[in-house]
């Protein structure tokens, strides 16, 4: 017994090992300690370039070593917290901040609290107490972390936001104007996809501080279409939103079997509309129109399939990243920022 | 006399009719979009991950033990094998070594609680987290979808005469179990570890064993569920397997109570899911708000196991 405990834990171990050593696969984001390796480097570059007076090779590296040598952000320690890492479109923010501010020589710490936010609020505490330079919170509504994100404030420690919402305290939040993004594909699947008249489900998710804007948007606007009727709004859980969305759907249809009886499906962010679309493709409802909001890759590339899912709008999260990489280091130059929201603009996509 | 015999039946067999009240019920408000072979066919295909799931935790609760890493060792289950899709391996393969990768898991949760006997809540939290790192490092927490060929799909979306693969999986496997755990020398021993371990052990039974096998099976159903949720959408999602965590022990719950002596049971089990599955899916089809949908659920589950007290204390 004692053998097979220690052979099985030794080839576990190994196997864990060969796993922690392969290559990032593409859907990976950097990992924070690719992004110090690079930064050293860069740094080291920059140091024997001054050193020997000589032009470095690449014209593009130069740039980043300068960069890395010139903003205020290098060596600061910055904390980017999420509770949503497993949501693509937060994984790619999370990834530019990474690769930005890592650039720039911080030193980025990224933590993820997997959907659960009494830990984001732990951790943040966490950070807190070892005195980071600065909080970056993505896609996660500071309201549900006030009291945490207070004590940061009293630390005088600055905590900025990607696509997370505001409170007063913060410096900046940048964000699409979710609003505003809701009313575009809004206003888009009313208009000109329904020519204003039909039946619509709602795939919601409120508690996210993005999503219940856009979700605002919508219920404001059905109020002007008097011949567009709300079926139904379901919650779509944020673990596996896909498959949530798929099976909701697939009883939904199943309420409304009559080929017309459903209209169109508007999804509050892109991952219940991929669940939407495969529901209805599968059950061969061609008719029923789908739209997302957010435009992540596998959404656009079932808008330009040519499925149910219609229309999308891209949020500009490289944007987003950039407003608040700026503002860093604008805030570690000692300038004072105009606290508040600052918008990237967003588009609709359609079928190319 | 016949108000104890009443509720002997009931205490037997109560489960059932409540399952059979809910189909009843939702059958009566929406008979034609709820009591149509579409929709069983849907119900089946939609509680499959949640039996197949549960089945593994009814193992390791039957030598009475707990294992916590499920939901972990689901979302690792379709990492795993979405990744090795992505990197050209033929889907089989993949689904197959996904799945024997959790069962390796399982396994060490086993060697580990039955040789060092420490609790299997602590053991199993340990190892779920140490799934997490690895699926983060993994992934990097990013759900898997680009290069994904469309043979992935076909564990989660084919059907033979109609009825979806996964339907199949589903009710083969609980039949494999079910005589496991009734026919089998190794099934009833389990339930002897489970019943009285220290008696078990005088008895002679290598009651390690059994407990490694059983954290096995689970490790190993849980990585097949994964498997299933990543086939059935076409993508791994980190957390996938996080809402099935506490979905699968509420069924193995419910489950119990159908048994007469309490114990976890593979059909129990599978009536306790289907019971959760079709409250889902009768909510959703009467397009009931969201809010009610989990007030409704959650209450019917309490009412449940307090009739079930009730009728046992009563007898």
């Amino acid at each position: 017994m004692k053998k097979t405990t220690i052979t099985l834990l030794a080839v576990m171990l190994g196997l864990f090992l060969t796993a922690c050593s392969t290559d990032e696969p593409e859907t990976t984001a950097a990992p924070a300690e690719t992004t110090t390796a690079a930064e050293t480097e860069a740094a080291a570059e920059t140091e024997a370039a001054e050193a020997a007076g000589e032009e470095t090779e690449s014209a593009e590296s130069e740039t980043e070593a300068e960069a890395a040598a010139e903003t205020s952000a290098a060596g600061k320690n910055i904390s980017v917290m999420t509770p949503y890492l497993g949501s693509v479109t937060t994984n790619q923010m999370v990834g530019y901040l990474e690769e930005k501010l890592g650039a720039q020589g911080a030193n980025v710490d990224v933590i993820n609290t997997d959907n659960d936010f009494a830990e984001l609020a732990s951790r943040i505490e966490d950070v807190v107490a070892a005195g980071t330079d600065a909080i970056v919170l993505v896609s996660a509504d500071p309201n549900q972390v006030e009291n945490q994100l207070q004590e940061a404030f009293e630390a005088e420690i600055p905590v900025f936001g990607v696509d997370s919402g505001y409170i007063d305290g913060m410096q900046i939040n940048a964000t699409s104007d979710n609003y505003q993004m809701g009313e575009l594909i809004v206003r888009y699947l009313f208009d000109d996809l329904m020519g204003g008249e039909g039946t619509v489900i709602a795939l919601t998710h409120r508690p996210h501080p993005g999503v219940v804007k856009r979700c605002e948007a919508f219920d404001a606007i059905i109020e002007e279409y008097p011949d567009i009727t709300l079926i139904t709004e379901q919650h779509v859980p944020a673990e596996q939103p896909i498959n949530d969305a798929q099976s909701i759907v697939e009883d939904l249809l199943l309420a409304n079997p009559d080929e017309g009886s459903i209209t169109a499906i508007w999804a509050g962010w892109d991952e219940p509309a991929i669940g939407a679309t495969k529901a209805l493709q599968e059950a061969g409802r061609d008719e029923v129109i789908v739209t997302g909001v957010d435009g992540n890759d596998q959404a656009i590339e079932l808008v330009n399939e040519g499925t149910n899912l219609k229309a999308t709008v891209k949020q500009n999260f490289e944007g987003m990243t950039d407003i608040i990489c700026e503002q860093l280091v604008k805030y570690f130059d000692g300038e004072t920022l105009e606290v508040g929201e600052m918008y990237a603009p967003a588009e609709l996509v359609l079928p190319e | 006399m016949a108000t104890g015999r009443m509720k002997k039946i009931l205490q037997s067999y109560g489960k059932l009719l409540a399952l059979a009240a809910v189909i009843v019920v939702f059958g009566l408000l929406r008979p034609k979009a709820f009591l149509s072979l579409k929709n069983m066919i849907n119900i089946s295909r939609q509680m499959a991950p949640l039996v197949i799931i549960s089945i593994g935790a009814t193992m390791v609760m039957a030598v009475n033990e707990f294992d916590l890493s499920v939901g972990s060792m689901a979302s690792l289950g379709g990492v795993c094998a979405a990744l090795l899709a992505v990197a050209g391996m033929p889907t089989l393969l993949c689904f197959l070594l996904a799945a024997a990768f959790c069962m390796l898991l399982g396994i060490v949760n086993g060697l580990i609680v039955a040789r060092f006997r420490v609790l299997s809540f602590i053991t199993t939290l340990g190892m779920s987290t140490v799934v997490d790192g690895l699926i983060y490092r993994l992934t990097g927490g990013a759900t898997v979808f680009q290069g994904i060929p469309k043979s992935f799909s076909w564990f989660g979306t084919t059907r033979i005469a109609g009825i979806p693969l996964l339907t199949v999986a589903m009710i083969l496997f609980v039949a494999a179990y079910w005589f496991f755990m009734r026919h089998t020398v190794a099934g009833r021993r389990m339930y002897a570890v489970g019943g009285n371990e220290e008696a078990a052990r005088i008895a002679g039974l290598a009651v390690g064993r059994y407990k490694v096998l059983a954290f096995a099976l689970c490790g190993l159903m849980a990585g097949l569920t994964g498997v299933a949720v990543a086939s059935r959408v076409g993508s791994a999602n980190t957390t996938a397997g996080a809402g099935y965590f506490l979905q699968a022990y509420a069924a193995v719950y419910i489950g119990c109570t159908v048994s007469r002596q309490g114990v976890p049971n593979v059909i129990g089990t599978l009536v306790g899911a289907a019971i959760l599955s079709i409250l889902a899916n009768g909510l959703t089809i009467l397009q009931t708000p969201t809010y009610l949908q989990s007030i409704i659920t959650g209450g019917i589950i309490i009412l449940a196991v307090i009739a079930q007290r009730l009728g046992k204390e009563s007898v």
